[in-house]
């Protein structure tokens, strides 16, 4: 029963003044890796790849005519719909692998190093070190979620110019209002990521592998698209997370639809509740031995 | 904490309950509304068709979901979940946003997943917009029409209002129709009224329609098959406002960049709602046309064999078969293709009526004849054989 030895000491001290230092060194850890540069930057190639080819070929919608993928068609119109299609094509996969990749190491990749018993002897509360990891994971979320959408519009207003944005609906709006509603998308999408990367964190609690915990939140993100894609389970799909992340469209409506976009940060709220928890169950209780 | 300290086991009883919560909780409310039966004054059948008959409504707006199960065999390009094309609608689960002032101005969004399709009327002119192809169908209705106007067939089906009053309209004495209590639809208190043919021959098990309370609107139509399961159609508001909406959601403006198609004045609403019908149809299928070893002595004649929920309805098949079946959704687009590959792939059938093609589903059954002919109706493949063999069905002079 030597699994918690840690938690009766640290509750009798004098409760420190809540420091960002942590955090920040926890940010510096994600940001700072060359390696999740190197991320970040194919995440900003995509939306730069497509606006050239869509510039180089002359029209989004290709030979065949409306057969490019969702927003193509509209990005001669609007460079806006760059960032709109660069988030479109990277939801289904580029986005869930970078959070994916950053919230398995949040404690595998420490326990793979050798690091973690070092950072809970400094000493670091258990609940607190997952509070902290799980911030850098939410910030790193919308960070990416950003990155794609800021390089989109900026390379789609220096190849294709701004202007007024035609919705889903047909109504056109201010380039502002497009812009507060790509806002608003996005942080729609970095909801959904979130929550990914909570489940990223449990499942890094639960080995020291961080590879491993990465292609098992894949597995996942890739499992619960092809579940939603099979109309005969249809009662399943509100309970999939990936479900909700298309109705990202809502926001584009004229008027704004907000009811699949409720149910969507709900299931993703319910998601980040479960996981976190579970998180806090198994690395609470775990020896750490590495 | 110290018992979590000492049994660390207790700890996974947050994240359990925390599941059970949400999922509990979720499934918890779905019965709560669903068995929550409002209790409403006993209202006869007819006494529910008279409300639904002199309902007025100033204006609505709402969410409606449209379930299609008919059954039918997977159709090439059509039917795909979160398409927002209109053919789409034939199966699969869809949600569409609809908003109503007055019969000369409505508006009915059929939401895709990054698509559109808007259908809107206001004053004489008739819009289709789909955000997919970028295009804008124009039309101006007849002056006279106008007032009568409905957004076109293929929005008719779509808000159970006037799917209902379809539905009613063809009430005979071939139909059983009683009340069962009440339901609760879209969170308002509703009547259900129930249609159940009498001829047991029909595959139509029954119709169930639940009547809002206070405005007498109908909330949900279901189309229950008589082979029984889930129904095999469902439209249902999920939410509605009986509030007049806002002017503006019926004012259209096409964007610059998006073709915009004239389609003129003139059109009938009683004709098939074409959107793309302007498309050049180089590829007209050859395999749909009248065999060539009959020779087409018959007009394009129609007769309707048998009555009530019954009937079949005889035609002689059109050269352009893109709306050639009354109970389908209207076929657009693509769908001259499409309509080819689907054809050849309906299983053959022949007997001493002729020899056919013939499409089953758990409403209706569609039966193409060698000799250029299609009957529909909601029965057995067996009762269409029937009735392509009856001589009032020969469709001949």
């Amino acid at each position: 029963m030597s699994a918690v030895d840690s938690p009766p000491a640290v509750a009798s001290r004098p409760v420190r003044r809540l420091s960002t230092r942590f955090l920040r060194s926890e940010l510096w850890m994600i940001f700072g890796r060359r390696r999740n540069w190197a991320g970040l930057a194919v995440l900003a190639a995509v939306p730069i790849l497509m606006a050239i080819a869509v510039k180089v070929s002359g029209n989004g919608s290709g030979s065949e005519g409306g057969s490019g993928p969702d927003f193509f068609a509209s990005i001669t119109d609007n460079g806006l719909f760059v960032a709109l299609a660069a988030l479109t094509v990277e939801l289904g996969l580029f986005l869930p692998i970078a959070v994916a990749a950053i919230s398995a190491d949040a404690i595998s990749g420490e326990a793979n190093l050798g690091t973690l018993r070092y950072l809970l002897a400094v000493p670091v509360q258990r609940t607190r070190m997952l509070a902290v990891k799980y911030t850098a994971v939410v910030i790193f979320a919308v960070s990416a979620t950003l990155v794609v959408a800021v390089t989109g519009i900026l390379i789609g207003l220096a190849l294709f110019g701004g202007g007024p944005v035609t919705l889903l609906s047909g109504a056109q709006v201010s380039f502002g209002e497009g812009l507060l509603r790509l806002l608003g998308i996005c942080a729609y999408l970095s909801a959904g990521l979130a929550a990914l990367g909570a489940i990223g964190l449990f499942v890094s609690t639960l080995t020291e592998q961080p590879i491993g915990a990465t292609i098992a939140i894949v597995m996942l993100t890739v499992a619960s698209f092809i579940l939603d894609s099979i109309p005969q389970i249809e009662w399943l799909h509100p309970y999939l997370l990936t479900h909700w992340w298309m109705s990202f469209g809502d926001l584009l409506r004229d008027p704004i639809g907000f009811d699949a976009i409720r149910s969507g940060l709900f299931t993703a709220g319910a998601y980040a509740v479960i996981f976190l928890t579970a998180a806090w169950a198994r690395f609470s209780g775990r020896d750490v031995t590495s | 904490m110290s018992v979590l300290n000492s049994r660390p086991v207790l700890r996974w009883l947050v994240p359990a309950s925390a599941a059970l919560a949400v999922i509990g909780g979720g499934a918890a409310i779905g019965a709560l509304t669903a068995a929550a039966d409002p209790s409403l004054p006993p209202r006869s059948a007819a006494q529910l068709l008279v409300d639904v008959q002199t309902a007025r409504l100033d204006g609505l707006s709402g969410t409606v979901v449209q379930r299609a199960d008919l059954g039918l065999p997977a159709l090439p390009n059509v039917g795909r979940q979160g398409s927002s094309d209109l053919t789409s609608l034939v199966s699969g689960t869809h949600t569409l946003r609809v908003w109503y002032s007055g019969p000369d101005k409505a508006r009915v969004a059929l939401l895709g997943t990054l698509g559109e399709t808007d259908v809107i009327t206001n004053g004489r002119d008739l819009w289709i917009w789909s955000s997919r192809e970028n295009t804008a169908t124009h039309r101006t209705l007849p002056a006279d029409d106008a007032a009568k106007a409905t957004p076109t067939p293929s929005a008719d089906a779509l808000t159970p209002e006037l799917l209902a009053n379809a539905v009613l309209a063809a009430i005979e004495p071939t139909t059983a129709v009683t009340t069962d209590g009440s339901a609760k639809v879209a969170g308002r208190d509703a009547y259900e009224l129930i249609l159940a043919p009498r001829d047991t021959a029909s595959l139509v098990g029954s119709v169930r329609l639940a009547i809002d309370a206070t405005e007498h609107v109908p909330l949900r139509v279901q189309v229950y098959a008589r082979g029984g399961g889930d129904p095999a159609i469902e439209v249902a508001f999920t939410q509605v406002s009986f509030a007049r909406p806002n002017p503006e959601q019926f004012v259209f403006n096409p964007p610059p960049g998006a073709t915009v198609v004239e389609e003129g004045t003139g059109t009938a609403p009683s004709d098939p709602a074409k959107p793309d019908g302007n498309k050049p149809d180089g590829n007209k299928p050859d395999a749909a046309r009248p065999d060539s070893n009959k020779p087409d002595k018959a007009g394009p004649g129609v007769a309707v064999i048998g009555k009530g929920w019954t009937s079949v309805l005889v035609a002689r098949l059109p050269a352009q078969p893109a709306d050639d079946k009354p109970n389908a959704k209207p076929d657009q687009g693509q769908g001259l293709g499409d309509f080819t590959a689907l054809i050849e792939q309906l299983p053959k059938v022949s007997g001493t009526w002729g020899s056919g093609r013939v499409l089953t589903s758990r409403l209706f059954s569609v039966l193409l004849t060698d000799d250029g002919r299609i009957l529909v109706g909601a029965v057995s493949p067996e009762r269409l054989y029937q009735a392509a063999a009856d001589p009032a069905a020969k469709l001949g002079p």
